[in-house]
């Protein structure tokens, strides 16, 4: 026998225990990260988070570990999570209080966290510089009249086409003009669907895309959301779109849900289907890369003569600075921002698979590194950037899930299991009832 | 083992007995005080993982509370608010079927491979080993991405309809075919319930058999008057575990319809759509009622079993 009798080795047993708890619970106020704030070797660390690829994830990294080298009292921490996931680990650490100093924001949540007072006021903040941004600009980055995120990209909607198989099958798109309507831009996917040597279809079924979906309703004098946070669009506004797309899919212009594996495709999948794709205009960037051998080129909207003025808009993500962030890291997180959005050095890094940069001169000065397929991109957005555009709204609390429902709908709709004018009329309620269960 | 009134008191000849002293109604040894000690860890992990999460869930189930804001007190709203839900009775509708179809083709299936491997095959290390291997990979995304290459469009199976003239679909994006595909699914990953018959069969005397045989018993009389009869009670632990496992799918549906609970609502499993309104409608007191809904379905439905398991399951000793 050692030495240790069972009064000792409880003893040892309870101390250990005791000592265990107790470290886990100091462990337990620290916070996470360790690290984070200003040590005491007067560096501040900062908590960054961000969604995407692994691609984004790496190029993120990369480029705030160059931020960090160029600032050496400056530390990242950085936050990296897939969209989804993202959103979901947000939610948990906004109930823990525990939200990362600088974070970008999800579309469906803009409206969600300012209503919840997560936003930081960025307006008087020294080391972030809103010289190069016009008045008009500045209003349209603000919520609620403040100026509490920083949009750091802009998407608009347009229309992909692959320009290489469009000239190998003697496609020739209409020009832009007069000319470039939903009826002609319909009238050309059927006629391609039926004739093509590569039995590719006109495009994808995506009656659910958010951002096309959005540009049809201002056309047509409606909007997505109202400035009280209502839903913006009437039954037969929603109705004529998906009404538009179901003339198409049933002309076989579309792809079947079978032939996409679903709603919501896989561009790896679809884009060896079709010639045509509707979607962001910043989504050239990484879908032209799957298909390296092929040239891609994007259209703005097609346009009916009856389009109200003022429909162009321009889409932007956003950041913002955690309400509680420590005064004394303020500045830091200042010059972060400026990085990301007021120097063209990040975009060198990061590319600009997050939109046309907001910052008129970084825009500018992108194109000098800026590859084919962002010169592309970067074109299309300008001459939307340029339009006259009327105010475009956030998503209201509530609404979060309403491109499921919307995917929902037109599922059972192009399943034959509901009409469009019901499914339409569902969809408008279902995102209602939403809204009003967070008012 | 003795009784507390079977047990002999012991008494010393010529003394009285000693007055019995008055303790204290929770009282503990030395050796009760050291074994909670050593229960502590257990005991902290039990509450701060199960129990507490557990009642405060309860609570929140009479809340309406999205995780930003402090919770609502709202009484029995949420559960008012299932009954007009059509999701809700999509995915109740969805997860019957599923138990009632997946259970029993999973449990027939382990059965009949565990009397199969019963017979005394050689290699049957390996066998077992790899018929349990689909139930490791079950739940794992490399399923999703197996399961298209089956199921999809173009997948192994319509490709080999195409053989044969036959143009077919994605077996995935059809609503009178996606949940089958699940249940395939579920029905493929035997290897946990099927190792457990194994051990069941395993435990069946061969005198039992040898009698049988003298008797005339042919091969599926042995089976249902010998095998089947001494192992029920295998078949009804299987069959509670597997149940409860079925009512609380999620991966599966989760990963194949993409988190969606498409096509058209055909694979909303309620668990998934438990974790719809948690996660992505953050809506968490309405999915705290449909958790509890669900757990009080589970247990229902377990407790009806044991109810009526007297009348099927015969243990040795009965």
């Amino acid at each position: 026998m050692t030495g240790l009798d069972r009064r000792g080795f409880l003893k040892l047993a309870l101390g250990t225990t005791a000592a265990g708890l107790s470290a886990a619970a100091v462990a337990g106020c620290g916070g996470s990260g360790g690290g984070a704030g200003s040590g005491g070797s007067g560096k501040t660390t900062l908590r960054y988070a961000w969604w995407g690829n692994n691609i984004r994830q790496q190029n993120y990294t990369k480029a705030l570990q160059q931020f960090s080298a160029a600032n050496s009292e400056i530390g990242i921490e950085p936050e990296f999570a897939e969209y989804t996931a993202f959103q979901e680990r947000m939610t948990t650490q906004i109930a823990a209080r525990d939200v990362p100093d600088i974070f970008w924001i999800a579309s469906p949540q803009v409206m969600t966290y300012h209503k919840n007072k997560l936003y930081r006021k960025l307006d008087d903040i020294p080391t972030l510089s809103w010289a190069d941004y016009s008045q008009q600009d500045l209003d349209t980055f603000k919520l609620g009249g403040e100026l509490n995120t920083l949009p750091f990209g802009i998407f608009v909607p347009v229309i992909r086409y692959n320009e290489t198989v469009a000239k190998a099958d003697g496609v020739t798109f209409p020009a832009e003009g007069s000319g470039w309507t939903w009826d002609s831009l319909a009238e050309l996917l059927v006629a391609y669907s039926k004739d093509n040597p590569g039995k590719r279809k006109g495009a994808a079924y995506l009656p659910d895309h958010d951002l096309t979906f959005e540009a049809w309703l201002r056309q047509r004098g409606e909007q997505l959301w109202t400035e009280d946070g209502k839903v913006g669009f009437t039954v037969e506004g929603v109705a004529s779109w998906i009404d538009w797309w179901e003339k198409l899919r049933k002309a076989g212009a579309t792809l079947s849900l079978s032939e996409q594996e679903g709603m919501g495709p896989d561009w790896a999948l679809v884009g060896k289907k079709t010639l045509v794709a509707f979607g962001n205009s910043n989504h050239i960037i990484d879908d032209a890369k799957m298909f390296p051998k092929e040239r891609f080129r994007l259209r703005a909207m097609p346009i009916d003569a009856s389009a109200v003025d003022g429909h162009k808009y321009l889409y932007f993500p956003r950041m913002a600075i955690y309400q509680r962030v420590d005064d004394d890291k303020l500045e830091a997180a200042g010059k972060l921002l400026n990085y990301n959005v007021n120097t063209a050095e990040m975009l060198k890094t990061v590319r600009l698979t997050m939109g046309a940069p907001v910052n008129p001169k970084v825009a500018e000065a992108s194109k000098e590194f800026a590859s084919q397929d962002e010169k592309e991109m970067l074109a299309v957005v300008e001459k939307d950037r340029a339009a006259q555009r009327k105010p475009r709204y956030e998503a209201p609390p509530g609404s979060s899930t309403w491109r499921t429902t919307m995917a929902r709908v037109c599922e059972e709709i192009a399943l034959g299991r509901t009409t469009v004018p019901d499914g339409a009329k569902k969809l408008v309620e279902e995102i209602t009832a939403g809204i009003k269960r967070a008012e | 083992m003795l009784t507390q009134e079977e047990r002999p008191v012991l008494e010393t000849p010529g003394e009285d007995p000693a007055p019995e002293r008055k303790r204290p109604a929770f009282h503990l040894n030395r050796q009760g005080r050291a074994a909670h000690v050593f229960l502590i860890p257990w005991q902290l992990g039990f509450l701060l993982i199960t129990a507490i999460p557990l009642f405060a869930s309860l609570y929140l189930a009479f809340t309406d509370y999205d995780i930003l804001n402090p919770p609502e007190w709202v009484g029995l709203e949420n559960f008012q608010r299932m009954v007009q839900d059509e999701q809700f009775w999509a995915a109740v509708k969805v997860t019957l079927v599923y138990v009632l179809v997946s259970v029993p083709l999973q449990l027939g299936f382990a059965l009949l491979l565990a009397l199969i491997l019963d017979r005394g095959l050689s290699g049957l290390a390996f066998y077992r080993s790899a018929f349990y291997l689909p139930s490791l990979l079950g739940t794992s995304v490399a399923i999703a991405i197996l399961w298209r290459e089956i199921f999809g469009d173009g997948g192994l199976i319509n490709r080999g309809l195409a053989l044969i003239g036959i143009d077919g679909e994605s077996w995935l994006q059809n609503p009178s075919t996606a949940l089958a595909t699940l249940i395939v699914l579920n029905v493929w990953t035997f290897g946990s319930p099927m190792v457990i018959f194994l051990a069941g069969l395993r435990q069946i005397p061969d005198e039992l058999y040898e009698a049988a045989r003298v008797d005339g018993a042919g091969v599926i009389r042995q089976f249902t008057n010998v095998t089947v009869p001494l192992l029920t009670p295998i078949i009804f632990f299987n069959l509670i575990l597997q149940t409860i496992g079925a009512f609380q799918t999620f991966t599966q549906a989760h990963i194949i319809s993409g988190g969606t609970g498409g096509p058209a609502n055909s694979t909303l499993f309620y668990t998934l759509y438990v974790y719809q309104q948690g996660f992505v409608a953050f809506d968490m007191g309405y999915a705290s009622a449909l958790a509890w809904v669900l757990m009080v379905a589970i247990a229902a439905i377990t407790a009806l079993h044991f109810l009526v398991s007297k009348y099927w399951v015969f243990y040795g000793d009965s």
